[in-house]
């Protein structure tokens, strides 16, 4: 192909990623940046945005641990499975991604309610009621729930790849189900867990629609604060500048992957 | 034993919410609850005649099919040009055209409104069509991207050797062979956009609304079943489309290439 070809192949999508997307986060950070750095001053200076940084990045953390944990089993379950097994679970897994966020956060608000389904199972039993919306427990769970599956699907791919002979080999030399495990399938995904890790915590970072559907206003973070001073408060500049924070914390996430990958290599 | 127990405790956590949501779409009360006292369609019908769901459903469904066809006529060429280029500086290229899945939406969205205004347009379907198809071309590369390598250049080669010109060679030898990651990739694309929330939010007016803005904003207002009546009709649709294309073409043979013998 001549050079020339390549150039003009390339061409539109380049030109509109630097008009529709580079352009705009310019445009964005020029407009955080219209009165010096005194926004950022005014984030890093104070003690509540500071807090809301920070519940932000623990939720992401908290979401991310859960899923790791929930989401290895059945990764280690759909790599092993063959057949219509593996197809079933696979469904199982990718159904919900078909359906829209702000459509399962209310199916959880619906679950949690106070004439939800977890109330009415209790008053069956004859406990009292507990309101559980609005809660962060609420939060936890409608954002594992949505991110588990990217946390699946990273973590089977590597497992998928695995050959089945390390196991067997591990076995034939006298290994225990449970040693294989912890020293030959665990080492070995653990670059699949990685890159599903540093996902999940990205898409939760930048997660706002479940956070105030199911938080109702209980837990502040970062992109939900944004959200706020753009359609509440009107102040576009100060927001400008929180969106500059957050995207400066995903790009630091990946940064950090690029990183643990690359040393995981060598 | 205990993997069956997880794989049944694993299913009710994906499927309950999704489930509730169906369920409730056919209460016969007129609130939200869950088990619900009785049946009946009276949401369904709600929601079928009021313009409030209708034309943004209409809207999501026109965004959606425009932003996969734009992202189409962008992606397509440079994933050519990616899979048989060997330029350098190729792999900067494709990590800059799919870095648009790295950035969270809110980004994206607050970034365009203020661009959009200093451009003097503000927010409407222009604004929610660019944000959308930025979002959606990496899907659409990816996918091409995959068919594109695992294609054989000698195929083009031969229709050049016979005498074809290259724009009778795309269209006659290339294009057939990328189809199936174009079909995948509009698939996508299209699923993705019509999911899609955060530029929508601030980038959608009354008149451009889209679905799930319009679900998000009733919940805000007012939380009562016809929510889970327009959801249901959203997953309903998902699916048929879904089914529609497996029974006309069959979703493997459109999304996988034909295997070469």
């Amino acid at each position: 192909m001549r050079r020339s070809t390549v150039a003009l192949l390339l061409a539109p999508a380049i030109l509109f990623l630097l008009f529709g997307f580079l352009a705009p986060i310019a445009v964005g950070l020029g407009e955080s940046l219209r009165a010096g750095l005194g926004l950022y001053g005014k984030i890093f200076g104070d003690s509540y945005y500071l807090e809301v940084i920070a519940s932000t990045l623990a939720l992401s953390a908290v979401v991310t641990l859960i899923s790791l944990a929930i989401g290895y089993p059945y990764a280690l379950i759909l790599a092993r499975a063959r057949g219509w097994r593996k197809a079933a679970l696979l469904l199982l897994l990718v159904a919900p991604l078909l359906v829209n966020v702000v459509v399962r956060s209310f199916g959880w608000m619906v679950v949690f309610g106070r004439s939800g389904l977890i109330n009415a199972v209790l008053a069956a039993v004859g406990l009292p009621a507990i309101d559980m919306l609005n809660s962060w427990t609420a939060i936890v769970i409608a954002l594992v729930h949505v991110l588990m599956p990217f946390m699946v699907l990273s973590i089977a791919a590597t497992l998928e790849a695995l050959d089945p002979a390390l196991e067997e080999a591990a076995a034939t030399l006298g290994a225990r189900p449970l040693r294989t495990f912890v020293h030959v399938v665990v080492p070995l995904s653990l670059h699949g867990a990685v890159t599903g890790s540093i996902l999940v915590f990205a898409l939760c970072m930048g997660s706002f629609v479940t956070v105030m559907m199911m938080g109702g206003n209980s837990t502040m973070v970062l992109p939900l604060l944004i959200y706020q001073q753009l359609t509440v408060a009107g102040d576009q500049a100060f927001a400008a500048a929180l969106g500059m924070v957050l995207l400066a914390t995903v790009v630091a996430v990946f940064w950090l992957q690029g990183r643990l990958v690359r040393s995981m290599r060598s | 034993m205990i993997r069956g127990a997880y794989v049944v405790l694993a299913g009710l956590f994906i499927l309950t919410p999704l489930m509730v949501v169906c369920v409730v779409a056919f209460t016969s009360a007129s609130f939200v609850s869950f088990p619900t006292p009785g049946f009946s369609l009276r949401w369904i019908i709600k929601v079928l005649a009021d313009p409030a769901f209708m034309r943004p459903l209409a809207n999501s469904v026109l965004l959606g099919l425009a932003a996969a066809v734009s992202a189409a006529f962008l992606a397509v060429p440079a994933a050519l040009a990616l899979a048989r280029g060997g330029f350098r500086g190729a792999a900067e290229i494709e990590a800059f055209l799919l870095s648009p899945l790295s950035l969270p939406a809110l980004i994206l969205s607050i970034a365009l409104l203020f661009y959009f205004s200093r451009l003097g347009m503000g927010a409407g379907f222009i604004g929610l069509l660019v944000g959308h198809t930025v979002i959606v071309l990496p899907y659409m590369l990816r996918t091409v991207l995959a068919v594109a390598r695992g294609a054989d250049p000698a195929l083009e080669e031969a229709a050049f050797v016979l005498g074809a010109d290259p724009w009778r060679s795309f269209l006659h030898v290339t294009l057939p062979i990328l189809r199936p990651g174009i079909v995948a990739g509009a698939l996508f694309a299209f699923l993705v956009s019509f999911d899609e929330v955060a530029v929508a939010l601030l980038m959608s007016t009354v008149s451009t609304m889209t679905l799930p803005v319009a679900i998000l904003n009733h919940v805000a207002n007012n939380y009562d079943p016809a929510i889970a009546a327009i959801s249901l009709i959203k997953i309903v649709l998902v699916v048929a489309v879904l089914v529609a294309l497996e029974l006309g073409f069959g979703l493997d043979r459109l999304m996988l290439s034909r295997r070469r013998p």
